[in-house]
């Protein structure tokens, strides 16, 4: 292609020089023919430079000197001529060529960087190792030598243990296991050779993390740029690790810290009723006789009620076990809501006692699929809060369910003080009591609500801390979506 | 194990707890019940076969014998009535343990009272399949099983056949529970026993002809997520 396009640049030269004689007198059509071999040899390489110069020479001869129309060479001058066309288009072809490799070397280093600018900021902006993977797997695809070869990344869990494919380009070569071992075992900061593959390092200074095994032709001159992307990876990854130890370490103190909360909070819920307990019955054992009956009775009533509060915060714990650990399955069964608070109510009734508790539910409300027991729970949670926080006297608790639209709503409304708007979120909060250091004795040790939650958070519903409407009060409100059989997933 | 007296009802509480059997004990023997104990499955169904109780107390957590064991083996060659002592929160184990032929159960912890009431029902029902009464009366309610007539505080009420089958069906259990998959095969016949729903419907209407609360009933109890007793 070139040497075509040098024939044209001369064929041009010609025709200029005879279509428009008055403008190249003799002396410069030798000059109009030399800046023809000039732009020829600025394009092309060395070989069509000197193409075109020879034919220019010939062209030249053959048209514009005496004899005209024979390749004769009349004049010493021309013999000149033809050797200045030669020497002009050796050098300046090889100055253009030269030129063009360079510019190509720029731009391609230019590319090289900036490929390796956006690996650096994937790198940085990776938030886990299978991103810090993907960006290098990219990386040495660009870098892998085009002639096949095949590559892998491995990562090792620990130092011990042999790296485990993550990443593969290339065909299905085999990568032995004892070479890998080898391999793994004799690495340090150089590429080691075993076989057909070379291992690069992924490796910090604190310690190994896995290797990048490639096959093909070892270029040495690559060797240096894979060693730095190899490096660069290897840091994100060791980044990504300290990161998630970080974490590990602190979820477990903060776990550690929740479990001391709880434990001191539930020893406090399971001893308050038993300091009751055994209070009275040690008094009975040991006063009995002594008591009228009336105060026996009471100090009995007194056991017996106690005992069933400290029931109920074992039920609580045994619920907040099944919610923790995931084991919560659902028996869903058609359930008419009317049964769930009648029995809800019927098992509050020491704690319900000298208030009003108004139920209003309209007739017509749709059966609910659910797990019946655990609806139950979580409206007892709710009532035996508005109990614990209405006035002693004359207080009065409304239920109230409405069907709106594909859900069922339910209200337990109570005359309490309220919840300050700040905290009716972190009511739910597993610790919310326990983290106030609350020692009040209506305060519980604030699994209630969140148990609440947890059991119809499992039915796809939902619980809300809603104002009482009067300035002070509270709403809690618990929505459970109309599911059904059929539409069970 | 004591050694069984004579006279005149006798009860066999089967319990590992001590602390239990003694207060059920005391309780039932204050009410003029001679109780027998026995610590041990095995020893339970030995006791059961020597000379039978009017009625057997299991808890189903002992530690030789599966509860559900002990009820098999016992019914496959008696109909003593068996009232179960069963932990809360598994409803499952209940319902497993009515199908297989326990009369009623009592969740622990429970209080004597609740107890006493699931042993008078158990017993009188004893009584009454003797006498084979075709005519039910508690306060407001009146069925009479073979005229298919119902009285709610005096005044008839007509009910569908469906709602007749289940109120029979009540009547028949004498106020012990009967398990929703129980009620179903019966009313509805086999191949029901997941259409909890059709059995909520018919529960709710007969309710309402009844002019029963569903908030506070008189006759119709739930017993929620095992199934329906009537009240006696």
């Amino acid at each position: 292609m070139p040497y075509l396009f040098a024939v044209m640049v001369v064929a041009v030269t010609v025709a200029l020089a005879f279509l428009l004689p008055w403008l190249f007198p003799h002396a410069s059509r030798s000059l109009l023919f030399l800046t023809g071999v000039l732009v020829v040899s600025a394009r092309a390489s060395l070989g069509p430079s000197l193409l075109a110069s020879f034919l220019s020479f010939l062209a030249f001869n053959f048209f514009f000197t005496e004899p005209y129309h024979t390749f004769k060479v009349a004049d010493d001058g021309d013999v000149t001529t033809l050797v200045f066309f030669l020497l002009v288009s050796a050098i300046s072809g090889n100055l253009a060529s030269r030129m063009r490799q360079e510019m190509a070397e720029r731009r391609a280093s230019l590319a090289r960087i900036s490929n390796l600018y956006d690996f650096s900021r994937r790198l940085a902006s990776a938030m886990g190792t299978e991103e810090v993977l993907d960006a290098l797997a990219d990386q040495l695809a660009l870098v892998r030598p085009e002639t096949g070869g095949t590559l892998r990344i491995l990562i090792a869990e620990g130092q011990e243990e042999p790296p485990k494919e993550r990443r593969k380009q290339g065909d299905d070569r085999l990568l032995a296991p004892e070479d890998l071992m080898a391999a793994w075992h004799q690495v340090e900061r150089n590429p080691v050779v075993r076989g057909d593959w070379v291992f690069h390092p992924l490796a910090t200074d604190r310690g190994r993390i896995g290797l990048v095994a490639m096959t093909g032709e070892p270029d040495p001159d690559r060797f240096e740029s894979l060693r730095s992307l190899c490096d660069q990876a290897a840091m994100a990854l060791d980044r990504i690790r300290l990161a998630a130890d970080l974490e590990q370490a602190k979820l477990i103190s903060e776990t550690e810290q929740l479990r001391s909360a709880l434990l001191s909070s539930v020893s406090h819920d399971l001893r308050t009723p038993l300091a009751s307990i055994i209070g009275s019955a040690t008094s009975l054992l040991e006063y009995g006789e002594a008591f009228s009956p009336g105060d026996r009775r009471e100090l009995l009533a007194t056991v017996a009620a106690e005992a069933q509060r400290l029931d109920r915060h074992i039920q609580n714990l045994l619920d907040m076990t099944r919610l923790g650990q995931g084991k919560l399955s659902l028996h869903r069964d058609w359930v008419d809501l009317h049964d769930i608070i009648a029995s809800a109510i019927a098992r509050l009734t020491d704690v319900l006692e000298g208030l009003r508790v108004e139920v209003q539910i309209p007739d017509d409300l749709p059966l609910l699929w659910v797990h019946g027991s655990l609806i139950e729970q979580a409206l007892i949670n709710l009532l035996d809060n508005a109990a614990r926080f209405s006035p002693p006297k004359q207080g009065q608790i409304g239920i109230q369910a409405e069907r709106a639209g594909d859900e069922v709503w339910i209200e337990v409304r109570d005359q309490g003080p309220g919840i300050p708007e700040s905290e009716r979120e972190t009511v739910f909060d597993m610790f919310y009591s326990v983290r106030r250091g609350d020692r009040d004795n209506r305060v519980g040790s604030g699994l209630g609500l969140a148990i609440c939650r947890g059991m119809i958070g499992a039915h796809g519903g939902q619980v809300l801390a809603l104002p009482g409407g009067l300035g002070w009060g509270t709403r809690m409100r618990l929505s459970l979506p109309l599911a059904s059989p059929e539409a069970k997933p | 194990m004591t050694a069984p007296k004579t006279g005149a009802e006798t009860l066999l509480i089967v319990e590992d707890e001590a602390q239990i059997r003694k207060f059920v004990r005391i309780s039932l023997e204050a009410q003029g019940y001679r109780v027998w104990e026995a610590r041990l499955g095995e020893e339970g169904l030995s006791l059961c076969a020597a000379t039978p109780p009017h009625l057997v107390i299991l808890d189903l957590g002992l530690p030789d014998v599966d509860g559900l064991d002990f009820i098999r083996r016992l019914r496959a060659w008696s109909a003593i009535p068996i009232l179960v002592l069963s932990v809360r929160a598994s409803e499952t184990e209940k319902i497993q343990a009515l199908d297989a032929g326990a009369n009623d159960y009592v969740t622990k912890p429970f209080g004597i009272g609740e107890l006493m009431a699931r042993v008078r029902v158990l017993l009188r029902k004893e009584e009454r399949q003797a006498a084979a009464s075709a005519l039910f009366e508690s306060p407001g309610l009146r069925v009479d099983l073979g005229r298919r007539e119902v009285m709610v505080d005096g005044a008839p009420v007509s009910l569908s056949r469906k709602e007749f089958a289940l109120l029979a069906l009540l009547v028949a259990s004498q106020g012990q529970v009967l398990t929703h998959e129980q009620i179903l095969r019966e009313v509805w016949g086999s191949g029901h026993q997941e259409d909890t729903h059709y059995l909520r419907v018919l529960v709710g209407h007969l309710r309402q002809k009844l002019g029963d609360d569903p908030m506070h009933p008189r006759f119709i109890l739930t017993v929620q997520g095992i199934g329906y007793r009537l009240a006696v």
